[in-house]
């Protein structure tokens, strides 16, 4: 009650007086004081983007959902709403530009993921079967597929004879991950691969993979990645740094599992959950670099 | 009184079942608890190993199992079977190709002792698709008719729109409530 309290009162009330007397204090906004105050990382942006999101100010409001070519409008708008000349802080406007080409392109970047999720794999769309051949041949290129229905799918972790249904929640985001390591990494892709089919701590390598997206999808979707994006992307992030991070997961999932020994593959969904947590972890941190 | 009838006791008491799920792969299992729980359906992966959730219908506490259906999978199937009040069956009615598959799986379970007495519904689920099997026409392939062993109900339903989820889920917990809770 009393922290639901303070919190109202400081959201409606303290805050704007801190920031009045701060500002009379200093002669800079909060939007210069954080650009001053905090290095080029994902921590300047963060604040930067909640500065903005809890402005009641409608321009600095509807900045982060700016598109990405009126960004550059954007910054002159806020510069004049907030009274701020150039010619004393030189460096503020490019600052605040890469902040909101990043906040922005964040939020462009789920829209995209999302649309390739919502795209359900479709036997009759050449287009998604020649990727999933191409997985095959990736993954397997000393065993050529006898069918395209066939137990061999099995091989490289599919539930059943046809990999199609296991799509089903990740759509085409699913698929587009599981290739993009076995393109950009193939090494590891096969290393992982053979791994996997270990008789002992043995897992089902693309469901895994699936699972894996699944975990990165939800982690973007709630803004958990934001840290990674902001410090890896000095602009605006694109759907191959999504796949990055993809590539980033198996490759880390893999050495965890191998690492934890966990009694059969029955117990996956709790190991998944533990890895998820030290994924959280890791991008609570302002500086994380994740890379593989 | 003897340690079992006590833990018998304290169940009655606090009318806790313990529901276990299983079916092919693709079949629907984790939507159906999902939905079942009030929880989001567009973004499931396959499972590998199980899901446990635990909710509360009817005064009831179930426990519910559902454990991943790929053939890898179905050795560990039996790890799953102890206690268990209600056996739930989950069946993709459109797909043809696996109902021969479908009704070799569901009989060997009927013949395992530790689930001799369990309660059986089978969901014939996905009827929202075309080309979705009706209930009876399940019931036909699946020869459901010759089952002697064990209480048992067919329901259409579709875990996508939930419907009939909750009539099945009804029969099932009447079914075992009348066998377990009255019998003293």
């Amino acid at each position: 009650m009393i922290i639901h309290l303070w919190s109202y009162l400081y959201k409606h009330v303290f805050r704007f007086w801190i920031k009045w007397i701060l500002r009379q204090l200093t002669g800079k906004c909060e939007l210069q004081r954080i650009c001053d105050g905090s290095k080029k990382s994902a921590e300047r942006t963060l604040k930067i983007e909640h500065s903005l999101e809890s402005s009641k100010n409608k321009v600095l409001q509807s900045a982060v959902h700016a598109p990405e070519d009126e960004v550059k409008k954007y910054v002159a708008l806020i510069m004049k709403e907030k009274k701020i000349d150039i010619q004393k802080d030189t460096g503020f406007s490019l600052k605040l530009q890469m902040c909101l080409l990043q906040i922005t392109g964040y939020k462009k970047l789920y829209l995209d993921v999302e649309d390739l999720r919502k795209c359900q794999y479709n036997s009759c769309n050449e287009g998604h079967e020649k990727q999933l051949i191409e997985l095959w041949n990736l993954l397997m290129p000393h065993e050529k597929l006898k069918a395209r229905i066939t137990k061999q799918w099995c091989d490289i972790g599919f539930q059943g004879d046809d990999p199609k249904t296991d799509f089903r929640g990740m759509g085409m985001l699913g698929l587009v991950n599981l290739l993009y390591f076995s393109k950009h990494y193939t090494h590891e892709a096969r290393q992982i691969l053979t791994r996997s089919n270990n008789p002992k701590l043995g897992y089902s390598y693309a469901i895994v993979g699936i699972n894996l997206t699944e975990m990165a999808y939800s982690l973007l979707k709630n803004g958990a990645l934001k840290t990674y994006f902001y410090n890896l992307v000095p602009s605006v992030a694109q759907m191959d740094h999504f796949h990055r991070f993809y590539c980033y997961l198996a490759y880390e999932f893999d050495k965890f599992w191998f690492e934890e020994e966990p009694e059969s593959i029955m117990y996956f969904n709790q190991y998944r959950e533990k890895f998820h947590e030290i994924i959280k972890r890791r991008l609570q941190d302002y500086d994380v670099v994740l890379a593989l | 009184m003897g340690l079992l009838s006590i833990l018998k006791k304290m169940r009655q008491k606090e009318r806790e079942l313990r529901l276990l799920m299983l079916g092919l792969d693709n079949a629907g299992k984790t939507t159906i608890l999902k939905k079942f729980n009030g929880d989001e359906i567009d973004t499931i992966s396959p499972t590998l190993g199980f899901n446990i959730k635990t909710l509360e219908h009817r005064g009831f506490k179930l426990n519910i199992w559902d454990v991943g259906g790929q053939t890898s999978l179905r050795s560990y199937w039996k790890n799953y079977f102890e206690s268990t009040d209600g056996l739930i069956w989950v069946v993709d009615s459109a797909d043809r190709q696996r109902l021969e598959d479908c009704k070799r799986e569901l009989q060997s379970l009927l013949v395992e002792e530790r689930l001799a007495g369990a309660t059986l519904i089978i969901f014939a689920n996905k009827q929202d698709l075309p080309g979705a099997l009706s209930p009876s026409a399940i019931q036909e392939a699946l020869d459901l008719d010759s089952i002697q062993t064990h209480h048992w109900c067919i329901q259409g339903c579709s875990a996508y729109t939930g419907e009939n989820l909750l009539a099945g889920i009804d029969w099932l917990l009447d079914d075992i409530a009348s066998r377990i809770f009255t019998a003293d």
